[in-house]
């Protein structure tokens, strides 16, 4: 029996060495495979525009070659404009591989015959707001939606190309204000934070200015959400596989300081 | 969990966040203030009474956002240099964990 997959270490600046902790699969497919293989599945929902691949992969998806190194949930966030959504629901027929979960019709799962994919999660996005508290249900009996407020935080970025596959990307800068504004608690929210440590670590300059103009426009309240997740996350140890804040320190120590001031 | 639920969770959790916010300077606020301090912070040092007191009467600026804790945490703002002359001072990783707690003056040296 082939001993299961493993990746091997990862080095990446301000990443540390990163070695995937799981298991993970037998034969040789690895989670990257299985991340892949799941956007293939819903390329016609990528090719939408304004759709964005969201969430804690989107790192993953960063790193070079999609080396996808970090532990996270074995899903992946499609944020949907609220504009696209007729677009998008016009497209679902094309989805073989993953169908609705019988649970809550806005995550597809995999279909029994493709059990190597991962859990899709469809997410509204209106730029329309921004507040948490204004996060609403966009009902539908084919493709209902959570809209997220914090969402609409992310804007389009690069769109990776692998293997003939074109994935749309969010801004690091909005994926991380989203995440810093977003009320996240336990394991959970640690790690969401870590991953903003990722995203620091690649940032330009250019994106650092992105991040604070975009900060400079959010209510006072979520502006001290995020200068206090910042504080959390310049506080926090290092967990395998996950981005290294202690690194990021002086990064977070300077970005705080220009938050702070005006 | 439906829709519905998740998004009646997240607003639930966005109205503690506005509690939280209304209470940031009050007791309730006291972590924040604290790890707001701590971000800026490159070293930490234990220190005891004395130390303190000593540099205080240095001209080291004293920092009040450790006040708000029970007991009390001092926070002194030192250059580099001075802290390379600390006698006695223990080096703490900077992390809320029990070491770092336990001191009741900290000398801090800021990233810049």
């Amino acid at each position: 029996m082939a001993e299961p997959h493993r990746a091997g270490a990862v080095e990446r600046p301000g990443w540390g060495s990163l070695r995937r902790a799981g298991p993970l699969y037998t034969g040789s497919v690895t989670f990257r495979d299985r991340l892949l293989a799941t956007l293939r599945a819903v390329q016609p929902i990528l090719e939408v525009r304004g759709v964005l691949v969201a969430g804690s992969e989107v790192p993953n998806l960063l790193e070079t070659n999609a080396a996808t190194t970090l532990v996270i949930s074995q899903d992946v966030d499609l944020a949907i404009p609220v504009a696209v959504h007729e677009e998008v629901k016009a497209r679902l027929g094309q989805i073989t591989r993953l169908a609705p979960s019988s649970d809550e019709p806005s995550v597809w799962v995999p279909v029994p015959e493709a059990a190597e994919l991962i859990e899709v999660n469809f997410i509204g996005l209106d730029p329309g707001i921004v507040e948490p508290m204004e996060t609403y249900e966009k009902q539908d009996d084919k493709l209902p939606l959570m809209v997220f407020g914090p969402l609409s935080l992310l804007t389009a970025g690069a769109i990776i190309e692998i293997d003939g596959l074109r994935i749309p990307l969010p801004q690091p800068a909005g994926l991380a204000l989203e995440k810093l504004v977003s009320d996240r608690t336990g394991e959970k929210g640690d790690r969401d934070l870590l991953v903003v440590a990722g995203l620091l670590a690649s940032m330009k300059p250019a994106d650092l200015d992105r991040l604070e103009r975009a900060y400079r426009g959010l209510p006072v309240e979520l502006r001290h959400q995020v200068r206090s997740n910042l504080s959390i996350l310049s506080l926090l140890e290092a967990r395998p596989g996950m981005p290294d804040p202690r690194p990021q320190r002086p990064i977070i120590d300077s970005l705080t300081r220009r938050l702070e001031a005006g | 969990m439906t829709i519905a639920d998740r998004v009646k969770a997240v607003q639930a959790r966005a109205r503690i966040r506005r509690w939280e916010y209304r209470q940031r300077n009050l007791a309730h606020g006291a972590w924040g203030r604290f790890r707001s301090a701590l971000v800026h912070a490159r070293e930490a040092y234990a220190i005891d009474e004395a130390t303190a007191a000593m540099l205080l009467a240095e001209g080291f600026t004293s920092d009040d956002r450790g006040r708000g804790l029970e007991p009390p945490r001092g926070l002194i703002w030192i250059t580099a240099a001075r802290a390379a002359r600390l006698a006695d001072a223990r080096p703490l990783v900077l992390r809320l964990d029990a070491e770092l707690l336990a001191a009741r003056n900290l000398a801090l040296v800021a990233f810049s």
